[in-house]
């Protein structure tokens, strides 16, 4: 077997100054492309989620909810109060030595604790430095507080999703802090590109509001043309029909169906035709047709998938090429195959044989990074000097003194 | 930075165009009829039909356009031949040749495969993420504008710029598998963390979201506005100022976040109440003075005439040769590179210029 690769980022040194969710996944991010994170947090300043979900409570390991202890995974922690002067000197030194450096507080935080960029570059005109507030850094929303909810009604995406005449319509996951913190992971690698050309780093001052809105550019280009709003059309295409969600036997029990030519409709009516003979009708056979017939169809559908478990009316379709798909929970998705490959084994993080989300996609000839339990705060404090600023062992002991004073 | 040759379906095809953002030369190698991308809905008067797409016109900005045949001999061997002056290939499967040529022509290529999956609705039902999109009794429905897709293509852009840093460093190039499906199940991650840790299933909960007790997309006047009342005893202190319904105020025990959580909905009812009479920016703008997470709940054709996203360059006001003045989406990164993003390229509009710096054409 050949040698194994290292990983793209391997040898990169990344400061994880974020709190919560959108900095600290950021950082997870580059730790799974090979990159070594420390992160800096302040124990009289934990990053908290409220209380509403059993996985946001706590009662985990590492001192961290079982969300955060998720997010929080391979990397090591010092703890620096970063109000004081020896707090604030020693994270300087470690910026000094670091080539990227991540933090989603609000604008101005990181000013005022003369961590802000224009400050640490002049020490480190190599520093790629990534802030990701709310709304970014400058123009008339910088000072706005925003959370993942706030950002998924503003972006666009919940009157972009659902049918004419629905509320707005959300997800209820941390969406926008995923959807920020996988574009600004984006950003990071082209910027340390960007530093092998140049031998400079950068600011880049991303805004969560705008990778959301980023995600519908398409839409905005339509309305900017059109001065119309886009249809809301629900899980309907219109390139694909029938397209839906098909109510199945049993409680809040779901598939989802996507014809998406003319072959996988015969596929579908030689599948069920003999049960729902409606299906037949020669209008049904071209898309355009369908797509004027939707309704009528939907309704002759949901007759025979109301009373199949929504396994059944999966394996029926895709049997016959129709491409057919069971609504997963929690309690499901690990027996989706895709599941499954993202999953990675972890020890130390809740029960014995706990699995956590790696990368879904793979590097040909470089073995994924072990997943490691998110640390204790501050864990790693001596080690981390001892590493990256070569001081021993009385120094340190001098300087945690010191900065615990 | 580097070339890259884009053949991503509309699966992948944001990733690339923001690989287009962060700086790096993107070429869409289109056949001579030009890409499904130009033939996806909506299309917009009154630009000629190959233009017209929307999808297009934002997923290919930033780009150039090379068309050609891989089909004869003459447009294979320049395909092979552009594959040899490339840094990285990002396809979606099945390729239209052989790949073993293709790491013929180049050794050192970064060769990026997508497994498209098996369709967005069906991949976002596997995901676990259709679970949770919807109202809490109604039909879970797809994220809409094709956002699934897009946030595949994060991922494809991801996957691609860190195999392209790595060569940089390492010398050499090297395949990456992206599989669409794996994809969104990795942003289902908190179904998956939430089921584990508590054994509950998340659940969806429509316009009424949120990590705070109290959360919601409410009506006003002009539409929906979204607030998430902070969980401190300070933060329901100012949104009690903010809606001074007297049953707030009179009821202390609305001053714990636990028992509002289960008070959720009367509460939002009483919220709305106040809120159906009044202005949606009146109302966030003042429930922001007062450090309250609120935002005015927005449509794409709203975000056109966004303030921030106008004064950020997000939107740039610009004379377009099709479409005339509009304000065109540059992106969320290209302005942090200081990249430039071109308008979406015509049919094979740099065909000339690439054959000549292959050195086919004099």
């Amino acid at each position: 077997m050949a040698a194994a690769r290292p990983l793209p980022l391997s040898g990169i040194r990344v400061l994880d100054f974020g709190h919560i969710l959108a900095g600290p996944f950021c950082a997870r991010m580059l730790a799974d492309l090979g990159a070594e994170i420390v992160k800096v947090e302040t124990a009289t300043r934990q990053g908290r989620l409220g209380a509403r979900r059993g996985a946001s409570r706590g009662g985990s390991t590492s001192g961290r909810t079982p969300l955060l202890a998720h997010i929080n995974r391979n990397r090591r922690s010092i703890d620096l109060n970063l109000k004081t002067d020896r707090g604030r000197d020693i994270a300087r030194q470690l910026v000094n030595v670091a080539d990227v450096l991540v933090e989603n507080f609000s604008a101005g935080v990181m000013d005022r604790l003369g961590l802000g960029y224009q400050d640490l570059a002049k020490s480190n005109p190599r520093l790629v430095y990534a802030s990701m507030s709310a709304y970014g850094h400058t123009g008339p929303r910088r000072a706005w507080t925003g959370m993942n909810v706030n950002l998924q009604a503003h972006s666009g995406m919940m009157i972009a999703t659902g049918t004419p005449g629905d509320p707005p319509i959300g997800i209820s996951n941390s969406w926008n802090d995923y959807i920020g913190g996988l574009h600004t992971a984006v950003a990071i690698i082209g910027a340390l590109s960007k530093r092998r050309e140049s031998g400079s780093g950068c600011h880049l001052d991303v805004s969560q509001f705008e990778c959301g809105v980023a995600m519908i550019g398409s839409q905005l280009f339509a309305s900017a043309v059109n001065a119309t709003p886009p249809a809301r059309l629900g899980s309907r295409s219109r390139s694909a029909a029938p397209q839906g969600c098909y109510r199945c036997a049993g409680n809040d029990q779901w598939c989802a169906i996507s014809v998406r030519d003319d072959e996988q409709w015969r596929g579908l009516v030689a599948a069920l035709g003999g049960e729902v003979p409606r299906l037949h009708e020669p209008r049904f056979a071209t898309l355009a047709g369908r797509l004027t017939h939707h309704d009528e169809i939907d309704a002759a559908l949901e007759t025979w998938t109301q009373a199949q478990a929504p396994a059944e009316v999966e394996r029926r379709l895709t049997q016959h090429g129709v491409a057919a798909a069971t609504m997963r929970r929690g309690n499901d998705i690990a027996e989706v195959e895709e599941w499954r490959q993202v999953l990675r084994p972890i020890d130390g993080l809740g029960a014995p044989g706990t699995k956590v989300v790696g990368l879904p996609f793979s590097f040909q000839g470089a073995a994924p990074v072990d997943a490691v339990a998110a640390p204790h705060m501050g864990e790693h404090g001596r080690e981390v000097l001892r590493d990256w600023l070569d001081l021993d062992d009385p120094t340190i002991a001098e300087l945690f003194h010191e900065a615990a004073a | 930075m580097a070339r890259i040759l884009d053949l991503a379906s509309e699966v992948g095809a944001y990733g690339t165009r923001i690989l287009a953002e962060l700086g790096h030369e993107v070429v869409r190698v289109e056949p001579p009829q030009g890409d499904a991308l130009r033939r996806l809905h909506p299309h917009l008067a009154p630009a000629p039909d190959l233009e017209s797409s929307a999808f297009h016109q934002f997923l290919n900005a930033g780009k150039r356009s090379f068309a050609s045949d891989i089909g004869t001999t003459e447009g294979h061997r320049q395909f092979l031949a552009l594959v040899a002056k490339s840094d990285a290939l990002v396809a979606s499967l099945p390729l239209p040749l052989d790949e073993a040529e293709l790491i013929a022509a180049n050794p050192n290529l970064v060769f990026v495969r997508i497994d498209d999956g098996p369709g967005e609705l069906c991949a976002y039902a596997r995901s676990g993420l259709l679970a949770i999109t919807g109202e809490p009794d109604g039909k879970p429905v797809l994220l809409g504008g094709h956002i699934p897709y897009a946030a595949v293509g994060v991922y494809v852009a991801m996957a691609t710029a860190a195999a392209l840093f790595g060569k940089q460093t390492t010398g050499v190039g090297q395949i990456v598998d992206v599989s669409a499906q794996q994809c969104l199940a990795a942003l289902g991650e908190q179904v998956w963390i939430e089921y584990n840790a508590s054994g509950e299933l998340l659940e969806r909960l429509g316009s009424r979201g949120g990590i705070t007790a109290l959360a919601g997309a409410l009506p006003c006047a002009d539409g929906h506005w979204m607030v998430s009342v902070p969980p401190s005893p300070q933060g329901w202190a100012n949104f009690v100022e903010l809606v001074p319904d007297p049953v707030f105020k009179d009821d202390s025990s609305m001053a714990d976040e636990a028992l509002r959580r289960e008070r959720k909905n009367e509460i939002l009812d009483r919220v709305a109440l106040w809120s159906e009479s009044r202005n949606k920016h009146e109302i966030v703008e003042e429930a922001q003075r007062r450090h309250i997470p609120a935002a005015p709940v927005l449509s794409p054709l709203d975000l056109t005439q966004d303030a921030q996203l106008l004064s950020r360059g997000f939107l740039r006001e610009v004379d377009h040769p099709d479409f005339g003045r509009i304000n065109f989406p540059v992106g969320a990164l290209a302005n942090l590179m200081g990249t430039a993003v071109p308008f979406a390229p015509r049919l094979g509009q740099d065909n000339a210029a690439i054959l000549k710096e292959l050195g086919e054409l004099p």
